[in-house]
């Protein structure tokens, strides 16, 4: 019998499983400081943990966890032991204290650091971290990770324990009155997300006492299939005497109350003793397990956002260079803000869920899929809609994407399904199944519907749930083909009602090569979705068309009471065809003429943009920048520099040129496939130093100026900097740091950039930075702010 | 202890962070307006705190008694001269803060500006909050101002025993990156001493400021203990 079973035979002999209850708790009791390390008692002092762990089995504990809740390498840093003496070791004390029928689980908790985007710490980091724990746990009979607060972190740990072991997995992680975890985790994102990556068990523990518990485990027990587990803590502990409120027979009384929504396996965290658990024990004894009765839709999520698929929602596709210069572009010179721009620019026009596409023959699309997944997490709360025709670009999209995504996707070829199903399977998303084969799209709405079945019975032998399938009938050109419309909308309506799936299509395409194309999107649009289409693929900066499926919601009484629709519409009618990319500046409505560099003066950042376009009607490119746009901001340079204006000002002045600048990049690249540039900077934040808005303010100042800059982000070693300024031969390398202790790193990175000889001149700045230690480190510019950093450029530049 | 809720966000200390002498003109005004409601709208503040007896002060070091964390250099010491008692707080405004910075920097930078700053002052809100909470449950003693590690020689590597010993990763969320800075990045922790008898206040310095270093204002030459 192997140890999944073994587990599995615990849970179908027993009423309930009984957990044990807290380690710190007791541990301090014996002696041990708060603040010290509990995992080096493993060693010290091994007759505590039996003492302990007996303990807990005398008090009906039926799995007990080894003390090995921080032993990780991080934390077990400064201790002088490693993760593979520790571990072991506290293995044997818990199996030494226990009867044979006893389960002993390797404890996992958080890893200490926070994980990127907010800390510095990577995906791939805290990967190997928890596998260093699962293997050398390799004795214990399951692994439990808990007192998890971030979905990310617990993401990385499952795929930690299910690729390098064979044991069963619980997950309970940490929830607040709030309903959300510590970094707004939900409890639906946490159901959907770790039943989708295949663990046996999970729950909640830590934060509150069992009564106040109650709200999320009736919400768990909406979202998960899977035996649910509960450790609460006995109240909560008072600051000054450091006692917790809650007595054995309170805790055992509510915990008694959970058992209705399905809670299988129960015992407490911090506070908690073997009394506590003697309690439990004996309150459950007699009461029924009664599994909870989950009702899941079809649903995808972030952390923080679930979008469940009960009605149409909006996928924005406008992440995808097919046909976009500027996209392609951003694409070839890495500039991840000008995707975030395209990402932002769609939630805020009504996207539900974006597409991610970021194929292009001449770049690595595996690297540039993972590093735009995380940066567009790092900014929005919109669950993504992965889309490659390569798995292998897939498979790192999925590794890394926090939540339960959507795999644009699989189609009824056998190469196909064998290569992407498993994966949607493996990561637990859910498929868009596009009705194509080898034989090609079939011109019938019956040929459509036999593949979508073929998918659907393909991906349910996998173990994939039906809900997860959503079938892409396929639109074709009308102006091509012209019956087709009709069959896409017979094949949508067949999958929809017939089969019970989910549907998806791309709109756009109808109407190419015919005039009026949006009158063509927006009416093929309201037929689809009349015939049951429930997510539709397109632009949601086209106003009509986002009001198209506004209106719907409104008239198929989906939206109720018309909130979403007023909300949308009652101060901002439809009526242009594109919403106007930027957003609104205060004071837009000044009336009276204006010229590039009263905009620039004022704020306005539309107004800006609007005037450029017209200028390139009459004026050269070079002409508007060198005589309209630096003069302008020069001038806000200089009103800063003597206290006129303060630094929002200057960064408002800042953005309106950028605004500007957009306009003229993309004239000049549909005109002669050129940009301005006056010379390539690199930029970076230093290794350890995750705050980089001054840095990016000085990147939007160079930028004005006419810079290209390679920004290299935050947290960048010393290496990478190297690297980036000897390929792009920049003459000019910044480096900002706002922490004292990160300034080591600074000094490593100039050292590094002089041992290889490399001809740039560095300027650096920061917080914490003096003119002195700028000198002593060897950089040749300390800059005071961000126009003193132009200012040096200028310099550096006009040297030539 | 636990969650706070702000309805405001002190605007003119945001300000003065930015190194605005005097009044915001209006477009900045605007949109600090729309940055303090978005931030509103993402953080959720929070504070944790223990009282833990003193067992020794001495010129340079105080030690706690139960706790594996000493704090060392001479400015500790002195400010917790006479105290029976230290406060360990951590305060924090949860990493929604950082998510809308990061957001903001990708859409408008001078927003982001605005809205760092607005944090910035923010979570100094929570931590007067929860001073509130720690002079209420110490009543008829007496408490120092807030010194944080970074402030004089109290060192910044204070941080990591300091999260442990206030339980801060459990009860608030905050952890240190590897290179030592708090996260989520709009983060405090302070030393408050406790005292049977009443306190010598010493006017607090720019020295002992969580901004010290990063203000805008006192590179213009301002200074808000005035």
């Amino acid at each position: 019998m192997n140890k999944k079973e073994k587990f599995q035979r615990l849970l179908s002999e027993n009423e309930f499983v009984f957990l044990d209850g807290a380690m710190g708790t007791m541990l301090q009791a014996k002696g041990l400081e708060t603040g010290g390390v509990p995992e080096l008692l493993n060693l010290e002092k091994p007759e505590w943990l039996t003492e302990i762990h007996g303990a807990y089995a005398g008090a009906g504990a039926q799995i007990v966890y080894a003390n090995t809740f921080g032993a990780n390498r991080y934390k077990l840093e400064e201790t002088g032991k490693t993760v593979s003496e520790i571990i072991p070791a506290a293995i044997k004390n818990a199996r030494s204290a226990c009867v044979e029928s006893t389960l002993v689980a390797l404890d996992i908790g958080p890893i200490g650091q926070l994980l990127e985007p907010t800390g510095s710490l990577t995906f791939e980091e805290a990967y190997d971290i928890f596998k260093e724990q699962v293997i050398a746990g390799a004795d214990a009979d399951l692994v439990v990770f808990e007192t998890m607060t971030d979905l990310y972190e617990l993401k990385a740990a499952v795929l930690a324990a299910k690729e390098n072991s064979d044991l069963p997995i619980i997950c309970t992680m940490t929830f607040e009155q709030n309903m959300r975890t510590f970094t707004g985790c939900s409890v639906s994102a946490m159901a959907l997300t770790l039943e989708g990556l295949g663990v046996e068990a999970i729950g909640v523990n830590c934060s509150l006492g069992p009564r106040e518990l109650e709200p999320v485990i009736a919400e768990l027990s909406r979202w998960t299939t899977l035996p649910i587990a509960v450790k609460p803590n006995a109240g909560l502990p008072d600051p000054v005497t450091n006692k917790y409120d809650v007595t054995p027979e309170e805790f055992a009384e509510s915990a008694a109350g959970l058992v209705k929504y399905g809670v299988k396996l129960a015992g407490g965290c911090c506070g908690t003793t073997p009394d506590f658990i003697r309690a439990v024990v004996k309150r459950l004894s007699g009461m029924k397990y009664t599994g909870q009765d989950a009702k899941i839709g079809a649903a995808v999520c972030t952390p923080a956002k679930t979008v469940e698929i009960n009605q149409p929602r909006i996928i924005g596709e406008r992440i995808n260079p097919t046909g976009k210069k500027l996209f392609k572009e951003a694409l070839k010179k890495g500039d991840i803000d000008y995707i975030l721009g395209q990402a932002i620019e769609q939630i805020n026009a009504g996207a539900d869920i974006l597409d991610v596409n970021v194929g292009l023959p001449d770049i690595d699309e595996k690297e540039m899929m993972v590093r735009v997944v995380k940066a567009l997490q790092g900014v929005t709360d919109l669950p993504l809609q992965l889309d490659s025709t390569r798995p292998d670009v897939l498979e790192a999209a999925l590794r890394v994407y926090n939540g339960k995504p959507i795999v644009n996707s699989v189609n009824g070829e056998s190469g196909s399904l064998e290569a992407i199903l498993p994966l949607v399977k493996k990561y637990g998303a859910a498929v868009v199944g596009l009705t194509l084969d080898e034989g090609g799209i079939p011109k019938e709405a019956d040929g459509r519907f036999a593949i979508a079945e073929r998918i659907l019975a393909r991906a349910q032998e996998l173990g994939i749930p039906k809900r997860d399938v959503f079938i892409d009938c396929l639109t074709l050109t009308a102006s091509a083909e012209q019956a087709g419309a009709m069959e896409t909308l017979k094949a949508v309506h067949r999958v929809k009602n017939e089969l019970g799936l989910k549907t998806v299509l791309g709109v756009s395409n109808i109407s190419f090569g015919l005039p009026s194309r949006e009158l063509v999107n927006c009416n093929f649009l309201q037929m689809a979705l009349t015939n049951g289409l429930d997510l539709p693929i397109i632009n949601p900066n086209a106003a009509l068309m986002t009001g198209a499926v506004r209106a719907y919601k409104l008239l198929a009484n989906i939206d109720e009471n018309a909130s979403e629709f007023i909300a949308a519409y009652a101060n901002n009618a439809v009526t242009a065809s594109v919403s106007a990319p930027a957003a609104a500046s205060p004071s837009a409505s000044k009336g009276g003429a204006m010229d590039l560099p009263s905009a620039i003066a004022n704020g306005l950042k539309s107004e800006g943009a609007k005037i450029t376009a017209e200028l390139l009607k009459t004026h050269d490119t070079m002409d508007i920048v060198d005589n309209m746009l630096i003069p302008a901001l020069d001038k806000a340079g200089a009103d800063f520099e003597t206290g006129r204006i303060f630094l929002p000002q200057l960064i408002t002045a800042a953005g309106v040129a950028q605004a500007a600048f957009e306009v003229i990049k993309e004239h000049m690249l549909k005109t002669n496939g050129e940009t301005v540039s006056k010379g390539k900077v690199v930029l970076a934040t230093v290794k350890g130093d995750i705050h980089d808005i001054g840095k990016n303010i000085v990147k939007v100042l160079l930028e004005n100026y006419g810079f290209e800059v390679i920004d290299l982000g935050k947290d960048v070693p010393p290496e990478s900097v190297l690297e980036a300024a000897v390929k792009h031969e920049v003459k000019l390398v910044g480096l900002s740091a706002l922490m004292t202790t990160t300034l080591g790193a600074m000094a490593d990175t100039v050292e590094l950039l002089h041992q290889n000889n490399v001809p740039c001149k560095i300027v650096v700045g920061g917080a914490v930075l003096t003119p002195e230690y700028a000198e002593k480190i060897g950089a040749d510019f300390y800059a005071k702010d961000a126009k003193e950093t132009v200012d040096i450029a200028k310099r550096v530049y006009s040297e030539e | 202890m636990g969650a706070v809720r702000l309805d405001r966000i002190n605007r003119d200390e945001a300000f003065r962070y930015m190194g605005i002498r005097g009044t915001a003109d209006e477009v900045t005004a605007a949109l600090a307006e729309e940055c303090e409601g978005r931030l509103l709208g993402e953080i959720t503040p929070k504070y944790c705190w223990v009282t833990a007896e003193i067992a020794d002060i001495s010129e340079s070091e105080v030690t706690l008694s139960g706790y594996k964390l000493s704090l060392r250099g001479r400015d500790i010491a002195a400010h917790l001269s006479g105290c029976h008692a230290a406060v360990l707080l951590c305060a924090t405004l949860g990493n929604g803060a950082d998510r809308l910075i990061r957001l903001l920097q990708a859409e408008d930078m001078a927003k982001a500006l605005i809205a760092d700053s607005l944090a910035s002052a923010a979570v100094e809100q929570v931590c007067d909050i929860a001073e509130e909470e720690i002079r209420s449950r110490h009543q008829g003693l007496f408490t120092t101002w807030r010194f944080s590690p970074g402030y004089g020689d109290f060192p910044l590597d204070t941080q990591r025993d300091f999260l442990a010993a206030a339980n801060a990763s459990r009860a608030a969320g905050i952890c240190l990156s590897a290179s030592g800075m708090l996260t989520p990045t709009k983060s405090v922790t302070a030393v408050i001493g406790i005292s049977r008898n009443p306190i010598e206040r010493k006017r607090q310095s720019c020295e002992a400021c969580n901004l010290r270093g990063k203000c805008a204002y006192r590179k213009t030459g301002g200074h808000c203990g005035e």
